[in-house]
């Protein structure tokens, strides 16, 4: 894109996004300033209308968008304004446009009007009086700084003002988690989170930090230009090395630590549970739409400088993510618990994703993810508030006939998170038919396949395609791809090389365990017989709540098929800097990832394809009668079933190292703050007051006051001396009077 | 023959002066003060005159102690005014009893 002189001015996409992103802001004013006027549940509907009217326009661009062709999408694109110079480094705040923008603006719109309008009918039977004052306007008051901020990260096109809008996200998240501050589980949920992030925000922050001193550009183009320009001269990114690896890897890991945080990877995943404290609309957009969105995103931002070492790390971490999330999701019984250990999963096939390549399958599953994980949350606000805010599933049951929208929408989401659906090869007509993750999920798998083994062993099936018809006029970029031999790169320790193969059999055993969970939660919620009476006797829903969560199904569907890939497809990264690295990558990070996809996917279709049919029924024959079955398995199975309801220790091991580490640390600098800094205080408190009795005492009372005194004294003597004379006696007066004249008469007779 | 001269009158008055003054520094009744302090004035007066008869030859001792006697009348006046006041004060004209004037 650099290099094209772009207008000045913002062209009509943009201002509708800028407004876009504005109007949540001015929402947010309003509210903040005179929300509590407002009232209930008015200020709810006043933040409702402005994320719908974000969804409006952004809908519009996207349309403007679709109809222009290259040549017009580049001329849509402004020049950014120049804010200021960081010592010689220009910050230029523009509006990073292109498609991925576009399709994740109008996602976190649509997504969050659905949460907003949710939250209103959620709220409305929630407490939110604190000391007897209702702060109804606040939740609607963060959201709207919620939506704002994370609209901000999407158009934000350079790397500071990312950063700006990533600290309000986690600002938001910490005051929505919090939102219930009385509870003390939740402000300590809250004060997790936000420390949480801070770890991995503090290896972004020098990451950016890199970027400043060794690219000299912090603009999202600049950058990406500069890093392609270090490596062509091998620059000091290149030559210098630290531990082993190159400081380019160095800053691609470290930025990425910042969305290791924000979308809660392994080792930094111990927060998203907890953050289940906040009211269940929070955890729906933070699940869905934005925290943790954020992360995935900003490793597609930054995609371009991570080299093969730091994808392989993303691809590990991701890797290992969704393994623990995935089994420790198994055991879990609160249903919020379930739904946040899946979307830790979920993210950590993102992550993978993006490591081993597949770009656009990672931000497809993205966006098919965001749909019906927020459809799944808000379904089980549905049910938590219908059931009088019991959470705990083994109480649940039997729910379907008080809540059969809720029952068949959640089904919805059960079915796209599980990858349900039929592969191509055993449709009559080719094309296959499925939902969310059966596209995403199994792309990324494909795309993983193919980093392991090659592409050989999957073109034979090549001509079986996936139907797409949406995606076929923006295959085009494949011939770039092709024509870019790959340049070696002798720095680049697995360089072409076949990644290790766990990083795709363990996504495939997890893709086996995903249905079994996620169903679980289903069937346990809403099928069977209703375990606890008290419960299932008061349950309800209620239209505010669950149309939301209709529209998020259509969406879950629309999404699966229509525009959202191929609009992913067209923002893949322009291939030069993949190219350069990684030749497999390249095929796998463009349009070519399609063809794999296809390919691979008939492939993928004997060994996934029935996951979701197996994890179904294991689900099912386990759960179908109540929860006797399950018990039994876990007392026999009883260490397994403790270290995953303990969540593999982790918080156990944070608290003993990281916390009890802080306390050691705490004693120490106790100890050596009264045993070293008060000693020395103390001698030197004792030092002043020795010499303030030396100033005091000696020098002070004895020499200054002495000499004082012994003024007086001597005034005070000759006084009394020249006194003593004058008795009082006139007689005396009269013989001093004469004998003074007669020594005077002396001495003038005689001198 | 005994020639009387200026010795002779200087000589007087240092006598008388002495007496004066003895009587002042000794007497403790405040009248006795006054009479030696007019037995001073005296014989301050009878130097001027000796002085003016034997040495100048003109009237200027005379006048001058013409002069200090009506001033010793006056002062006279004025310390007796004073006594009286002192008596009703002290009941006494003993001057040592008034010791107001110690330092």
């Amino acid at each position: 894109m650099v290099g094209i002189a772009h207008p000045t001015s913002m062209s009509n996409i943009e201002q509708l996004l800028v407004a876009g992103v504005l109007i949540p802001l001015a929402s947010f004013l309003i509210l903040a300033l005179c929300g509590y006027r407002l009232g209930k549940p008015l200020a709810g509907w006043v933040a409702v209308l402005a994320i719908a009217s974000s969804c409006v326009l952004s809908a519009a661009a996207l349309v403007k968008w679709h109809g222009l062709d290259e040549a017009g999408r580049l001329a849509a694109r402004s020049a950014p304004v120049l804010w200021a110079y960081l010592g010689s480094v220009p910050l230029a705040f523009g509006v990073n446009l292109d498609s991925l923008t576009l399709i994740m603006f109008f996602m976190v719109t649509l997504v969050s009007t659905c949460i907003f309008v949710f939250s209103v009918g959620y709220m409305a039977g929630h407490s939110d009086e604190i000391d007897g004052l209702s702060k109804f306007h606040r939740f609607f008051t963060y959201l709207s700084l919620f939506g704002f901020s994370m609209l901000l990260l999407l158009i934000a096109d350079n790397l500071l003002l990312l950063f700006i809008s990533w600290e309000l996200v986690g600002l938001c998240s910490y005051l929505l988690i919090g939102f219930y501050f009385h509870k003390k589980s939740a402000s300590t949920a809250a004060i997790k989170a936000f420390v949480t992030n801070r770890v991995g925000d503090c290896g972004f922050i020098i990451g950016l930090g890199m970027a400043y001193l060794y690219l000299g550009d912090l603009s999202l183009s600049g950058a990406a230009q500069a890093f392609a320009g270090q490596w062509q001269t091998h620059g000091p990114l290149f030559s210098q090395t630290f531990l082993g690896l190159n400081l380019a890897t160095w800053m691609g890991i470290l930025l990425f630590c910042g969305a290791i945080g924000k979308s809660a990877q392994f080792p930094l995943h111990v927060w998203l549970p907890d953050a289940m404290e906040g009211p269940t609309p929070v955890s729906a957009l933070i699940h869905a739409a934005t925290m943790v969105a954020a992360g995935v995103y900003l490793t597609a931002r930054i995609f371009v400088l991570l080299t093969p070492e730091a994808q392989l790390f993303v691809a590990v971490i991701g890797c290992i993510t969704l393994t623990l999330a995935a089994l420790v999701a198994m055991v879990q019984t609160d249903i919020k618990k379930v739904l946040a250990y899946s979307t830790i999963s979920q993210l950590g096939y993102m992550m993978l994703g993006m490591g081993v390549g597949a770009w656009i399958a990672a931000l497809f599953h993205l966006l098919t993810h965001a749909f019906f994980k927020a459809l799944m949350f808000l379904g089980s606000g549905q049910v938590i508030e219908g059931c009088h805010h019991e959470q705990d599933m083994r109480k649940m049951g039997g729910l379907w006939r008080k809540m059969p929208v809720t029952c068949g929408t959640f089904l919805v989401g059960v079915l796209a998170i599980a990858g349900a659906g039929i592969p191509a090869i055993w449709m009559p007509n080719h094309t296959p038919f499925g939902l969310g993750g059966y596209f995403s999920k199994d792309e990324i798998l494909a795309v993983a396949y193919h980093r392991v083994y090659g592409e050989e062993n999957v073109a034979a099936d090549a001509p079986v395609g996936r139907g797409e018809a949406e995606a076929s006029p923006h295959t085009g970029n494949t011939a770039v791809v092709a024509g870019a031999a790959p340049i070696q790169n002798p720095k680049s320790k697995i360089q072409n090389a076949a990644l290790p193969p766990w990083l795709f059999w363990i996504p495939i055993i997890i893709a086996y365990i995903t249905p079994f969970y996620m169903l679980r939660a289903w069937w346990l919620t809403f099928m069977g017989k209703p375990r606890d009476h008290h419960v299932y006797d008061h349950a309800h829903e209620s239209p505010l709540m669950y149309l939301p969560l209709v529209v998020l199904a259509l969406g879950t569907f629309f999404s699966s098929y229509y525009l959202f890939r191929p609009l992913v497809a067209d923002a893949a990264p322009t291939p030069f800097l993949t190219a350069a690295f990684d030749g497999e990558a390249t095929e796998a990070a463009d349009a070519h990832g399609l063809l794999i996809g296809h390919t691979t996917h008939a492939a993928l279709a004997r060994i996934v394809g029935g996951a979701f049919v197996v994890g179904f029924f294991v689900a099912w024959v386990l759960y179908r009668r109540g929860l006797g079955l399950a018990e039994k398995l876990a007392t026999a199975l009883r260490p397994v079933h403790v270290l995953l309801s303990h969540k593999f220790f982790f918080d156990e091991f944070y608290g003993l190292v990281f916390v009890g580490g802080t306390m050691v640390l705490k004693a120490v600098s106790y100890a050596f703050d009264k045993y070293v800094v008060d000693a020395l205080v103390n001698l030197s408190a004792l030092v002043t007051e020795r010499l303030s009795w030396i100033s005091g005492t000696i020098l002070d009372q004895g020499v200054v006051d002495g000499a004082v005194n012994g003024v007086g004294r001597g005034t005070w003597s000759l006084g009394g001396l020249a006194r003593s004379p004058q008795v009082g006696r006139i007689r005396n007066y009269i013989l001093f009077a004469a004998g003074s004249v007669a020594v005077v008469v002396l001495w003038m007779a005689f001198a | 023959m005994l020639t009387i001269g200026l010795t002779h009158y200087l000589v007087l008055a240092a006598v008388l002066f002495c007496c004066g003054l003895y009587v002042m520094t000794t007497k403790r009744n405040a009248v006795g003060i006054l009479i030696g302090a007019e037995l001073v004035l005296n014989a301050a007066c009878l130097n001027l005159v000796a002085f003016s008869r034997y040495r100048t030859g003109r009237l200027d001792g005379q006048i001058a102690a013409l002069f200090v006697i009506v001033l010793a009348a006056a002062e006279a006046a004025i310390a007796i005014a004073i006594f009286v006041n002192y008596y009703r004060l002290l009941s006494t004209i003993d001057a040592d009893e008034g010791r107001q004037l110690r330092g």
